[in-house]
């Protein structure tokens, strides 16, 4: 029915409470209702510990219009934003509502020293933590396996992030919007992790998204010119990312099924018409358009190269400017892609309108630890046969866009700003499986557990097997020797400070298991390494070790072996 | 299904933490209350007129209407003490040195309550219902936090 935003900005003035009413009025005003039609609220923000504030759905909702009103938040990482749209329909859908305001709000600028710190637990506290990741660390191993995969060229995928910020520029809520940029400037920007660069990053932001949803009968009675959603999706695959093979997103796919199958869309490469692929990275785009199946594998970036991606394109993406112009406050810019579907299909997308009157679009995020997809399908056809006279196509004010951005001088001068840590420390088990296979490391031996129901290795062991949802059945020991899966070259660290030795966190597939961890490289010029490059484990010294994932002091590669 | 844990020495805890601190800078409404605060010494609210309802403190919107508010309402400096409680130990459940004392006053001309500590009790019993009044720190040691209130002592009447 509606749908508004504040401003993307580095740093608001305003509170997330008080960035999330700008949204949700700017929603409602949008279809003339006020919060008295509303039946429930659909919230979602990103991790507690952005905020430092626990609870942090409680502390929103009176900005959501939460007040006296069945509410819920939910959270699925990055997937969160398009997410709260599928949760607002099923509570529409399942007769709970009939108006159901969706609000999505993220405010990254108070987290210190970098946002990126509140990431740093997605990593497997004892198998992953020591050695040192950062969240770039993820994007630069499945960018980098991507490529290798398909062989692609780096100008290609850059051209992603050229268009996105290009379409920015014409986006009123816009933090990156630049129209002279090109991929020159991408590709000379600073290397954070190669392959990513500091131009295929989106930005931390704050800012807020809320929509309005209603049931068929509310809708005939708001508006003559709805936009319907059509099919909803969405899917998770393995949390044990290193057992995954990174180049392609099966569960993005498998959410797509989902909601192309409720939408009734069997061609989508024909029947889509415009698509809001989750853009956090250039490359993501990509990815995300060939798991949403509207490109084969491995051919998306020479659509991107070839300008099939434009607003004036054959099939535009991410005309709102996406995650990489608009900016990135991480539940807000997933939600932010279905408003802008939701005017695009209205023809109320000013400057940013695609041409050809789009009937269907598609919006998608994903999140987690990389292994959620969440799915849209929205269209102008839908719902009950409509008596009602179609207005003409003339587009109302455009949304308007509250916010008040604050200069760093300003966030560090301001009047009563309070400085604070939560002071929390914890002590993680290791637990059943990796006990024993932190007890094998000491002894100098990879041990993994045989599944005997899908007949895997699993490395790391656990004891039980996630997809045959039964106990595993015994230890095997696996050769402390693998392949490189994927790799990258980090030069900064989690607070993103530069290294002064750049770090080749790898993805080691091991031999004679059906897993692998992450681990780094030493012993090799970090020009050679090369994706499938055999290499070995080097021990530290017996009486150094202590039952750690350290006590492999790095992984190099196998004199001899294949190049 | 689940092996005994044949060498409890090999299980083990892994420290850690999540190292990030916050900012958090007051907001709209928040900074105008705060401002409002340090330089007049004077506590504000917000009023919606369509609820028949004042906030303290002031606040951007109306939670029940959705109304744009404004810091526009002094309220007290007096009002009644709607609940109290005293805290003999800390975050850490040590025992405190003095015990404290926190209240929820609804100033005079709010509808909401606004916590802090009382002072100055100690030679009678608190009661709900018990008028007091905010104390607030001399102008020159406001800095715009809500420490320039020092809490609410008991008055007559």
């Amino acid at each position: 029915m509606g749908a508004g935003m504040t401003r993307f900005m580095r740093r608001a003035q305003e509170t997330g409470k008080e960035l999330a009413w700008e949204a949700s009025r700017a929603a409602l005003e949008s279809c003339e209702l006020t919060l008295d039609a509303v039946d429930a609220v659909c919230l979602t923000s990103a991790p507690d510990a952005f905020d430092g504030v626990h609870m942090k759905g409680e502390y929103l909702s009176d900005g959501a219009g939460a007040f006296g009103r069945p509410f819920i938040r939910t959270y699925v990482g990055g997937g969160s934003g398009v997410f709260t749209a599928i949760q607002g329909w099923y509570t529409v859908a399942s007769g709970m509502a009939d108006v159901v305001l969706v609000v999505a709000e993220e405010k990254m600028s108070s987290t210190q020293p970098h946002p990126q710190a509140a990431f740093l637990t997605i990593f497997d506290n004892v198998l992953e933590r020591p050695l040192g990741p950062n969240l770039l660390w993820i994007f630069a191993l499945e960018m980098n396996r991507y490529m290798s995969a398909y062989g692609l060229d780096k100008r290609d995928i850059a051209a992603v992030a050229v268009k996105n910020k290009r379409n920015a520029a014409d986006h009123p809520a816009a933090l990156l919007g630049r129209s002279d940029i090109t991929v020159e400037d991408v590709l000379a920007s600073e290397t954070l992790a190669w392959p990513v660069q500091r131009l295929d990053v989106s930005p931390v932001s704050d800012g807020a998204v809320a929509l309005v949803l209603a049931s068929e009968e509310a809708a005939e009675r708001i508006t003559d010119r709805p936009v319907w959603i059509q099919g909803v999706g969405w899917n998770l695959d393995t949390a044990y990312w290193t057992n995954r093979d990174l180049v392609f997103p099966e569960y993005v796919r498998n959410a797509a099924r989902a909601a192309y199958a409720m939408a009734g869309v069997t061609e989508p490469r024909k029947q889509i018409h415009i698509a809001e692929p989750y853009d956090p990275f250039d490359y993501k785009e990509l990815h995300h358009l060939e798991g949403l199946m509207l490109f084969d594998p491995g051919t998306a970036p020479e659509a991107a190269r070839d300008g099939v991606l434009n607003r004036d394109g054959d099939l535009p993406s991410c005309p709102s400017g996406g995650l990489l112009g608009v900016g990135n406050p991480i539940a807000a810019a997933g939600l932010m892609k279905v408003a802008e579907l939701f005017w695009q299909l209205r023809g109320e997308a000013g400057a940013r309108q695609v041409p050809g009157s789009p009937e269907r679009g598609v919006a998608q995020a994903w999140g987690d630890l990389m292994q959620v997809g969440t799915v849209v399908v929205l269209g102008n056809e839908g719902g009950p046969p409509t008596t009602a006279t179609r207005l003409p196509d003339s587009p109302t004010p455009p949304a308007s866009t509250p916010g008040h951005p604050l200069t760093e001088a300003e966030f560090r001068g301001a009047t009563g700003a309070v400085e604070d840590a939560v002071d929390a420390r914890y002590a993680w088990d290791a637990g059943v499986a990796i006990s024993r296979f932190l007890g094998g490391l000491r002894e100098g031996r990879i041990l993994g557990r045989e599944c005997r129901g899908c007949e895997r290795v699993l490395v790391p062991p656990r004891m039980f097997c996630e997809r045959c949802f039964r106990g595993t059945d015994a230890w095997v020991e696996v050769e402390p020797t693998g392949v490189v899966q994927t790799f990258s070259i980090c030069h900064v660290s989690w607070d993103m400070k530069p290294l002064e030795t750049p770090e080749i966190p790898a993805v080691i597939a091991i031999d004679g298991s059906s897993g692998g961890f992450l681990h780094v490289l030493g012993e090799v010029d970090p020009q050679e390494v090369r994706v499938g490059m055999a290499v070995e484990a080097v021990w530290k010294p017996v009486a150094e070790r202590t039952g750690s994932i350290l006590d492999i002091a790095y992984f190099r590669p196998v004199r001899g072996g294949a190049p | 299904m689940i092996e005994r844990i044949a060498r409890p020495d090999e299980v083990r805890r892994w420290p850690g933490s999540i190292p990030v601190s916050h900012r958090y800078t007051p907001g709209v409404a928040g900074q105008a209350f705060l401002e409002t605060l340090r330089d007049r010494g004077v506590i504000l609210g917000s009023r919606c007129d369509r609820c028949r309802y004042t906030y303290v403190p002031a606040r951007l919107f109306c939670e029940r209407c959705f109304a744009e508010l404004a810091a526009d309402v002094e309220v007290g400096p007096a009002g009644v003490l709607r609940s109290f409680a005293i805290g003999f130990v800390g975050v850490e459940g040590e025992p405190l040195e003095s015990p404290l004392t926190l209240g929820l006053v609804q100033l005079d001309g709010a509808d909401a309550c606004l916590l802090h500590l009382v002072l100055d009790h100690s030679d009678e019993p608190l009661e709900i219902g018990r008028r007091v009044e905010v104390v607030v720190k001399p102008a020159g040691e406001r800095t715009g936090s809500i420490l320039d209130i020092e809490g609410f002592r008991p008055v007559e009447g």
